[in-house]
């Protein structure tokens, strides 16, 4: 699973500071200036546009799920880590 | 003009100082006078600033070499190279090269004046084009010498980076704008003997913006664009009939596509956008009528006349011209923004549009998703409107964009530099970007110095100001970085063709992405806007090609696309996958799409179709999905198309002869880059790319 995130955005920080994310198998892509492989694998799930109308997105590479706002994310993370407990 | 193209004639004769030399010399001003030594001294102190000892004994050793050959009748450009050789010889390398003569070779200019130009297929061979190539070649010299830097001029010269447009070094590259400055201020141009109050007739608003275009193309190097063209115009046609509705269209495209007086003989290079629906940010905006007045109504009401209009110009690219062929100029950008599905009558239009697509090939298909509008320029730029647009949207004759200059980036030169490491690559890709960046910088100071002039200069036309703004606003303008094969280099680096494996494309986009990044740190650094393009490359993925494959020998021989051994030899155009590939357009869509949102500048996906005819409901269908599943910017359709030079019929494919009267005097047509034309008039590189060109039959 990916999180693209940036480092100024509250909502990603938001799922940042309330999950495991190393636990739950998750690499996180901050989008910043310097990080051309993240921006290009932004543009491979074909995310540019719906990045920027807002982060953070979560992509579930597995389940081919694309997850947008915060709060979506939230939820289905909250679900994986019952899951796995 | 007389026999040479002398820059600086040496003005002065100075009869103090002759040597009693029985010589004649033919100046550049088409004088025959006597020889006199002190010219020579004069023109290296004005323009070289050595000082004068060094120029008085550069001119005795020249006079010597003069006397000794015996000559009796010199030109001043044979003077000049003895001077120059002179130069070379003390080591004055500096004042060698402000010594400079500009010029060309008497062959060359032979060959151009009687043999066809085969750079740029939209330039005609004539005498108004050979004034423009002759002019052109010498500008192109000036801008190496001296207004670029050495460490710049150098890398367009070996082709790390080509600099587009070096023969047109005095103007910006592109213009895209609003038929509302025209309506709001009339035409006015700075040296025009006449001055026309806005315009209170559809016609004359149409003489209007044919002129201003015209005025425009010796201002610009590239595409005059024009946004919103039928919503604009709407104002003017309410209550018109039918026939005269298509009457103005007929004029319109024929009054651009017949345009070929202006600049050598070429047609204007001109886009006009469209739209179904009103975009979301035009339609609350008051709408200028007749004699530039307000008509009291928003644009928002003339959806149904723009609609007509519209509608109109289609069914005129239908027809083609008189002899059924497409037109090249001026071409059809339509916008789909997500309003367009909801909109009335969007579906009876878009078969319309497709019908042209499929029948024609006039078509383009521009995707506006989201809320991020656009307007587009030339082959393949366009603007995305920021916010600051959208507040000039509410005064559309602000609304006028233009790019400064391209440069585009040999990107498999960098894979053959890098031999397979990958830091070495980006850094190189780092370093080309950089000097790019360099480039831009010192065309915007050299147009600025003109600029500065004002009306008195040579740029008077942008520097006109009407609405508190010059015409050219320098600070919303754009700097265009372009790529060329990006295939071949990640097929050099990796061993596969982007269309070969998902790793090669990621890697693909790995590169841009680096292009993207380093664009958006450079604006903030230097403040200025640099962008990514598609470089539609006509000539530039052929001449990167031969440059590679003399310099980089065996490394380009198994890189470069195309046959060798007929020298129709190209790399593949910006991002594109390898066009001889046979993929479903659909997936040639989506995959060359996930770039496309990388590159501002717009970009563009062709689908080659042939002789193959696809049908019109079942593009429609495919428009949908392309707009709904992928994140493509913009397609184009493009059938190819034979005339009959005797019977002037015109049949569907390329073919060998007429298939109604047989005759094999004929001419190929098709879709070069960003635009139709004559097949005879392309580059050996193209007619490679040509021949290898994949065409989509059975997937629609
Ligand atoms: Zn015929």
């Amino acid at each position: 699973m990916i999180l693209f995130s940036a480092p100024t955005c509250d909502k990603c920080n938001y799922i940042k500071k309330n999950f495991n994310l190393k636990e739950l198998g998750i690499r996180i892509e901050e989008l910043t200036e310097e990080n051309a492989e993240g921006l290009a694998l932004l543009a491979w799930h074909g995310l540019v546009k719906r990045a920027e109308e807002g982060l953070p997105i979560l992509v579930v590479e597995k389940e081919k799920l694309v997850i947008r706002g915060y709060e979506n994310i939230a939820k289905y993370l909250e679900r994986k880590v019952r899951l796995k407990n | 003009m007389g026999e040479v193209l002398e820059l600086k004639p040496m003005k002065l004769f100075d009869t103090k100082d002759t040597t009693d030399l029985a010589v004649f010399v033919r100046t550049s001003d088409e004088e025959l006078v006597t020889w006199n030594r002190q010219k020579i001294v004069e023109a290296l102190i004005r323009e070289t600033f050595l000082d004068r000892g060094t120029a008085e004994i550069i001119s005795e050793e020249v006079e010597k070499i003069i006397l000794k050959s015996g000559i009796s009748v010199l030109t001043s450009p044979l003077i000049r190279e003895l001077v120059d050789a002179k130069l070379i010889e003390k080591g004055l390398e500096k004042a060698r090269k402000m010594h400079t003569r500009l010029g060309m070779p008497l062959y060359d200019v032979e060959q151009l004046i009687v043999y066809p130009n085969k750079e740029n297929a939209n330039v005609p061979h004539g005498p108004e084009a050979t004034n423009l190539t002759l002019a052109e070649n010498i500008k192109k010299e000036y801008a190496l010498l001296n207004v670029f830097s050495q460490d710049v001029s150098d890398a367009h010269m070996k082709g790390d980076i080509h600099l587009h447009d070096l023969g047109f070094i005095d103007r910006p590259y592109c213009s895209g704008q609003s038929l509302e400055y025209i309506k709001k201020f009339g035409l006015s141009l700075p040296n025009s003997l006449a001055i026309a109050k806005p315009a209170k007739h559809p016609e004359v608003l149409l003489a209007h913006m044919v002129k201003f275009a015209a005025a425009l193309q010796s201002n610009f190097a590239g595409a005059i664009g024009w946004d919103a063209v039928n919503l604009f115009f709407a104002p003017y046609l309410e209550g018109l009939s039918k026939k005269d509705l298509k009457q103005l269209a007929q004029m319109l495209i024929f009054e651009f596509s017949q345009q070929a007086v202006a600049r050598g003989g070429q047609a204007i290079f001109s886009d006009i956008n469209l739209y179904w629906e009103v975009p979301k940010h035009f339609e609350d905006v008051p709408a200028i009528g007749p004699g530039g007045e307000y008509t009291g109504k928003t644009y928002g009401e003339y959806a149904k006349t723009a609609q007509e209009f519209v509608k109109a110009l289609f069914e005129v690219y239908m027809e083609g011209d008189g002899c059924g062929r497409p037109f090249f100029f001026p071409k059809p950008l339509v916008h789909i923004t997500e309003k367009f599905w909801n909109e009335d009558g969007s579906e009876e239009f878009l078969e319309l549009i497709c019908d042209v697509a499929c029948e024609k090939g006039n078509t383009y298909f521009v995707f506006d998703r989201g809320n991020t509008a656009k307007i587009s320029e030339c082959c393949r730029l366009s603007f995305k409107l920021e916010k600051s647009d959208f507040e000039d949207a509410k005064q559309p004759w602000k609304m006028r964009y233009s790019a400064i200059q391209n440069v585009t980036i040999n990107l498999p030169r960098i894979a053959y530099e890098a031999k397979g490491d990958d830091t070495k690559l980006f850094n190189l890709l780092t370093e080309r970007i950089e000097l790019a960046v360099k480039a831009h910088i010192q065309k915007r100071m050299f147009l600025e110095k003109l600029l500065s002039q004002g009306e008195r200069g040579p740029l008077a036309l942008l520097t006109m100001n009407k609405d508190g703004q010059p015409y050219l606003r320098m600070h919303r303008v754009s700097y265009l970085i372009g790529m060329v094969g990006l295939n071949e280099l990640v097929q050099y680096h990796l061993g596969q063709e982007m269309h070969e494996s998902d790793f090669a494309i990621k890697f693909g986009l790995k590169v841009i992405a680096h292009m993207k990044l380093l664009c958006d740190r450079f604006s903030k650094i230097h403040n200025m806007h640099f962008v990514l393009e598609q470089t539609p490359a006509e000539s530039t993925a052929y001449r990167f090609a031969r440059l590679d494959l003399k310099h980089f020998s065996e490394k380009a021989g198994r890189t470069v696309k195309g046959d060798i051994s007929r020298g129709e030899i190209y790399y593949t155009n910006s991002t594109y996958l390898n066009v001889s590939h046979p993929i479903n357009p659909i997936d040639r869509i989506r995959i060359e799409g996930l770039f496309h949102p990388l590159i501002e500048a717009g970009s563009l996906t062709h689908i080659w179709l042939g002789e193959k005819r696809p049908d019109t409901k079942s593009l429609a269908n495919f428009i949908k999905k392309i707009f709904h599943n992928t994140e493509n910017d913009q397609v184009a359709f493009s059938p190819e198309f034979t005339t009959c030079l005797d019977c002037k019929k015109t049949m569907r494919g390329l073919l060998d002869s007429c298939s109604y009267c047989g005759s094999e005097r004929i001419e190929g047509m098709t879709r070069i880059t960003g635009y139709f034309t004559r097949i005879s008039s392309w580059n050996k590189g193209k007619l490679g790319e040509l021949r290898d060109r994949f065409r989509s039959k059975d997937y629609f």
